[in-house]
């Protein structure tokens, strides 16, 4: 998969100050998964973090915190039963179903394997809707889109950053080609018309950041599925 | 436990690393003196009332204890990793206000495969990055800093500084320029 559009310097800062509202955030881990470029950028933007930390001119705890961190983990050590291995990383993230694929056997993204996947849901000009649901923030505001080949969407502003990840198939507007792994954020003042290629159905996953006073194409396309 | 002098990275490190394999507790002093106070100026900065900061900033310094084998410096600084879980329990929290039911869910993290390069690269990295942000003028580094410490995308910023947003857009951009060598230098 050779990737073309990445995160941008902004979301990529906010994600690493963990700035970043939960339904883009996602989107973003999403990307990341598969991106070694933006994961690097990443990288030197939570160095950025660890600077601004210890620059930080510190502020002094209560007298007595360190004595009562002493306590609390002494009372761990105690509970722990003796010499249990620490679980490797990826024995920790052990997942509790099997992994949840989307119409057409498409597997669901890592990152989104904890979330609940909702009925997809026919919302016109040959588009389905499936809401994703956060454990973490139910009310983040997350969709699957899957668009049928040779599908163009209206032109359309945004009310605020529109994140969307391409999972599979590709579409195109003024901007480029997407494909998968690709990322493409549109900036509230941007307008553009999507156009799925005729390859295949798309399947994307998509966020808004901002309130709820969507409108717009997509705005109006997500709102029944975002208030549910 | 005197503070003797500021320790560097490497120290740090070495420090995590005797917590994880040999449960340190003197090394643990040390992190602790060093990090519990910034960590508890950091989370203020970023907004949450000073008893939650100081709560916060004891729950990261409780997770540096327990987790301390997972700190790899292939990957990240000690400031760095310890910034990282600050992060997440901050953003925890944040959604426990929201959620009242949410769990002990990690919050996603990508795997990367550490290897001798990287490793020497992370280092480097971290070196670097330091320069770049000495180097900033104090429009940037405020931009930077709001990036930050406040939740708000940079149109809304610019909204609040009075700036357009281009020239908040070109700040950023212009402060992360500096550290734009050392990204190019990896893709
Ligand atoms: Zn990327
Ligand atoms: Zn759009």
């Amino acid at each position: 998969m050779t990737i073309r559009h990445h995160a941008s310097d902004e979301s990529l800062l906010r994600y690493a100050a963990g700035q970043l509202p939960a339904g883009p955030a996602r989107v973003l881990a999403v990307h990341l998964a598969t991106c070694p470029c933006c994961r690097e950028r990443l990288a030197a933007f939570e160095a950025v973090g660890g600077a601004l930390l210890e620059a930080t001119a510190p502020a002094p705890m209560a007298p007595d915190a360190f004595a009562a961190a002493l306590r609390a983990i002494d009372r761990e050590e105690a509970a722990r039963a003796p010499a249990t291995p620490a679980p490797t990383h990826l024995e920790a993230r052990a997942r509790p179903r099997a992994p949840v694929t989307l119409p057409g056997g498409i597997p669901l993204p890592a990152p989104l394997q904890d979330c609940e996947i909702g009925p997809w849901r026919w919302i016109g000009l040959g588009v389905r809707a499936s809401t994703v649901r956060l454990p973490e923030d139910p009310e983040a505001r997350l969709t699957l889109l899957r668009v049928g080949p040779g599908r163009k969407l209206p032109e359309h502003g945004h009310v605020g950053t529109e994140f969307t990840q391409v999972i599979s198939g590709s579409f195109s507007d003024g901007f480029g080609r997407y494909g998968p792994g690709d990322l493409s954020e549109m900036d509230q003042e941007i307008e553009h018309q999507p156009i799925v290629d005729r390859e295949g159905d798309c399947y994307c996953l998509a966020a808004l950041e901002g309130s709820m006073r969507l409108n717009g194409f997509f705005g109006r396309l997500v709102q029944p599925f975002v208030r549910l | 436990m005197k503070d003797d002098g500021v320790p560097d990275g490497d120290e740090l490190a070495r420090l995590i690393g005797q917590v994880a394999t040999e449960r340190d507790r003197q090394a643990y002093a040390r992190l602790y003196s060093y990090f519990a106070p910034r960590l508890n100026a950091f989370l203020r900065r970023s907004g949450l009332p000073p008893n939650t900061a100081e709560e916060i900033a004891q729950e990261v310094m409780l997770s540096v204890w327990r987790k301390a084998s997972y700190f790899d410096p292939a990957r990240a600084g000690a400031a760095t990793w310890i910034f990282t879980i600050a992060r997440n329990l901050r953003i925890d929290h944040l959604r426990r206000l929201r959620t009242a039911s949410a769990g002990e869910e990690e919050p996603v993290e990508v795997e990367t495969a550490p290897s001798g390069e990287t490793l020497l690269l992370t280092a480097e990295r971290e070196a670097r990055v330091r320069e770049a942000l000495k180097t900033l003028s104090d429009e940037q580094a405020t931009v930077l800093r709001l990036s930050f410490f406040s939740e708000k995308a940079h149109s809304e910023i610019a909204r609040e500084l009075g700036l357009p947003l281009g020239t908040v857009k070109s700040r950023v951009r212009l402060a992360l320029g500096r550290l734009r060598v050392l990204l190019e230098g990896h893709t």
